[in-house]
């Protein structure tokens, strides 16, 4: 009985199974002709099994593979080679071979190691391996690369601009991504719309080329990557950092590819055929039909979104690149905000070592007015306890001064003693009144009223002195809060003085006006006016330019006008003479 | 003619007021405190006072809630150094109230005028 398949001749088993194999195999006689090939085999080469079965194999490599030569010198004896194979259609394949060369048939007195007529050819596509390889490699190398960039992020003290800036870097450099630009855009939570920030890329092919051939030098640590940044790209930033200005895109617009891309957690990339929302904008805004977008997330939100293109070089961007281009999206969007982060506790601190700095300054303020405060009762009790020799002593020398003859010189010397005591108790008159706590009774008038007021009451004198007196009251019924008793005290002041320094006469003008927040009472003057280093001191205590002064008068008008919130203010008038001042603040709800 | 009391611790000050007030044609007694003012209120009869008010043991204002007391009413000049007692209200019973000036001219004309109104007062 003869079973069908066990008919067959076993060599026709054996050559139909052979072709089954998996591998990419091929069997080849003495002579270089082709015995049996795999399926694998034949579709590496792009032939059937008719085509080369009986052919010889030696055409189909470059060099040629010397298969009869290799048989007799025992040649290639388990050695792999390097070929290109010439496939029936298209281009050479990059090929390695491995050959493992056998005996078939009689062996009476052979030696089976050394005679062969026969070679098994294993023949590997290297293309596909050395891309695994390179990619392995690519993959190595941006991912320790990644891991510096995050490190660097991370550990250095940057601001957010550097931070930015670095991470713009890294997506453009030739040891990082290799894009040709990336834009990078920053989420305005209150505005509700992501906007562009900064980006980097040349403006063209020039650029470009004089860029990446000062960045193929580039050491790839990301200091040096930064420094050679600032000292080569970013004077050509000017083109996109223009482009990332307009770029603006609503938050709430869901379908947009830049909202979709943060809502997804997903990058993109976008091809000339791809027709998205909000694709054809960002087309226009980089002049470039590809591009990836890639979205900024941390844990606690979104940040914003990075867009990539290679619109100088019209490179490809591959799968690699959008793999990455998200990785390191990721990496930077924490970096990103951690710098935020660290910007916003900075201010706090700030503001936290400037209000105990300004607590400091109240503390000092008030030790400053304690101290003051104890040398102002000091300074009464001395004040007082001076007044009564001083009364004995003035006193007796007028007495004397009554007593002595005109001719006689002591006559001349008691005046002095007089008069030199009046100026001391006048002193200690306007200190003790100085000194003496104000009690606020504060009434709201109207100024223009208190001004009317107090004019009339030394109208009479100031005209008896050949002193024309004019009022010129502009408040308009404006009124303030004050203790009307202690400005008329310093309306007079202004006027006494302003008689003083007209003694051959002249004209007084008493202004008032609305300014700002407080009304302005002026007394102007058509006197000498003041000298130019000497309206600094006018208010300071005992500083006088009257022979009988106490010096007091103006710094008592200052302190009366500050206690009441407003302050004191001293000019030349361009026509003659000189304006002093003071402004009155208006009561806060009116 | 009118009899002065002058009652001041600073001996060169009752010089000096004494002085004055008899060119002005007064007749003047001192005293360097105030329980000899008092005694002296009582012995000698003086038409007006005139008080220092910050002495050693009683000052100028008990002194004069004393004289006030009195059956017999006497005007008092309160005369001091311290400006501040114009805002002590014990001191606005006093007919007058003067801060110490080394021109005696002010006082000079109180006591005068004090002494007019006194006048007029008892007819």
């Amino acid at each position: 009985m003869i079973d069908e398949g066990a008919g067959r001749p076993e060599a026709e088993i054996l050559s139909a199974a052979f072709y089954q194999s998996p591998l990419p195999l091929i069997v080849v006689a003495d002579g270089g002709t082709v015995s049996a090939v795999s399926h694998e085999a034949c579709a590496l080469m792009g032939l059937s099994r008719e085509e080369l079965l009986g052919r010889s194999v030696n055409g189909y490599f470059l060099p040629q593979l010397p298969i009869g030569r290799c048989f007799e010198l025992k040649e290639c004896l388990d050695q792999r080679c390097r070929r290109e194979m010439l496939p029936g259609r298209g281009d050479p394949i990059p090929v390695e071979i491995l050959c493992r060369p056998f005996r078939v048939g009689s062996d009476e007195g052979e030696d089976l190691e050394t005679e062969y007529n026969h070679c098994l050819l294993y023949i590997s596509d290297t293309r596909k391996r050395d891309y695994e390889d390179e990619l392995r490699a690519a993959r190595v190398a941006k991912l320790s690369l990644l891991n510096q960039v995050s490190e660097a992020l991370y550990g250095a003290n940057l601001t957010l601009d550097q931070v930015l800036e670095a991470v713009l870097i890294c997506i453009t450099a030739g040891q990082g991504l290799r894009f040709n630009r990336a834009f990078l855009l920053l989420v305005d939570e209150e505005v509700g719309v992501m906007r562009g920030e900064i980006a980097i890329g040349p403006s063209d092919q020039d650029e470009a080329g004089r860029i990446w051939t000062d960045l193929s030098h580039q050491p790839e640590d990301l200091f040096s990557m930064m420094t050679s940044y600032d000292q080569s790209i970013k004077q050509t930033d000017a083109a996109v950092n223009a482009i990332v200005k307009t770029m603006s895109v609503s938050l709430s617009d869901h379908d947009n590819v830049l909202v979709r891309s943060m809502e997804e957690r997903q990058a993109i990339r976008i091809t000339p055929d791809m027709d998205l929302p909000g694709v054809a904008a960002i087309r226009q805004w980089l002049g470039c039909d590809c591009f990836a977008v890639a979205p900024l997330m941390t844990r606690s939100g979104i940040l914003g979104a990075i867009i990539a293109d290679n619109a100088i070089s019209g490179q490809r961007i591959t799968d690699l690149d959008l793999e990455f281009l998200q990785l390191f999206a990721n990496q930077s969007a924490s970096a990103i905000e951690n710098s935020r982060l660290y910007t916003e506790l900075e201010r706090r601190l700030i503001d936290l070592r400037q209000a105990h700095q300004k607590q400091r300054e109240h503390q000092e303020t008030l030790l400053r007015m304690e101290r003051l405060s104890v040398m102002g009762e000091t300074s009464a009790i001395v004040a007082h306890e001076l007044r009564n020799p001083l009364v004995a002593i003035g006193g007796f020398a007028r007495a004397l001064v009554r007593n002595l003859d005109q001719d006689d010189p002591n006559h001349r010397y008691a005046g002095i003693i007089t008069e030199e005591v009046s100026r001391m108790e006048t002193i200690i008159h306007d200190l003790l009144d100085f000194i003496r706590p104000q009690k606020l009774q504060r009434k709201v008038v109207v100024v223009d009223d208190l001004v009317t007021a107090t004019v009339e009451r030394f109208g009479g004198e100031i005209q008896a002195k050949g002193i024309e007196l004019a009022l010129d009251l502009q408040a308009g019924g404006a009124k303030v809060s004050c203790n009307p008793i202690e400005i008329q005290q310093v309306l007079q002041n202004f006027l006494v003085n302003a008689m003083q320094v007209m003694p051959e006469g002249g004209s007084i003008e008493v202004r008032t006006r609305q300014v700002t927040g407080g009304v302005q009472v002026e007394v102007c003057d058509t006197g000498p006016g003041i000298a130019e280093n000497m309206s600094d001191k006018l208010f300071a205590p005992f500083f006088t330019t009257k022979p009988t002064g106490s010096g007091l008068g103006l710094t008592i008008c200052q302190q009366i006008i500050k206690s009441h919130g407003g302050v004191v203010g001293v000019r030349n008038r361009t026509e003659k003479g000189a304006g002093f001042s003071f402004i009155l603040p208006l009561p806060k709800d009116s | 003619m009118s009899r002065i009391l002058i009652v001041d611790d600073e001996p060169h000050l009752r010089l000096l007021y004494e002085t004055e007030l008899r060119r002005a044609g007064f007749e003047t007694m001192t005293a360097s405190n105030a329980v000899q003012g008092l005694e002296f209120v009582e012995t000698m009869e003086p038409d007006l006072v005139i008080l220092d008010i910050r002495m050693a043991g009683m000052d100028g204002i008990e002194a004069m809630q004393h004289i006030m007391e009195r059956d017999q009413r006497v005007p008092v000049i309160l005369n001091t150094a311290f400006s501040s007692y114009k805002d002590n209200y014990l001191t606005w019973a006093a007919d007058a109230y003067l801060t110490k000036s080394s021109d005696v001219t002010e006082l000079v004309e109180t006591v005068k005028q004090v002494l007019e109104k006194q006048a007029t007062a008892h007819g």
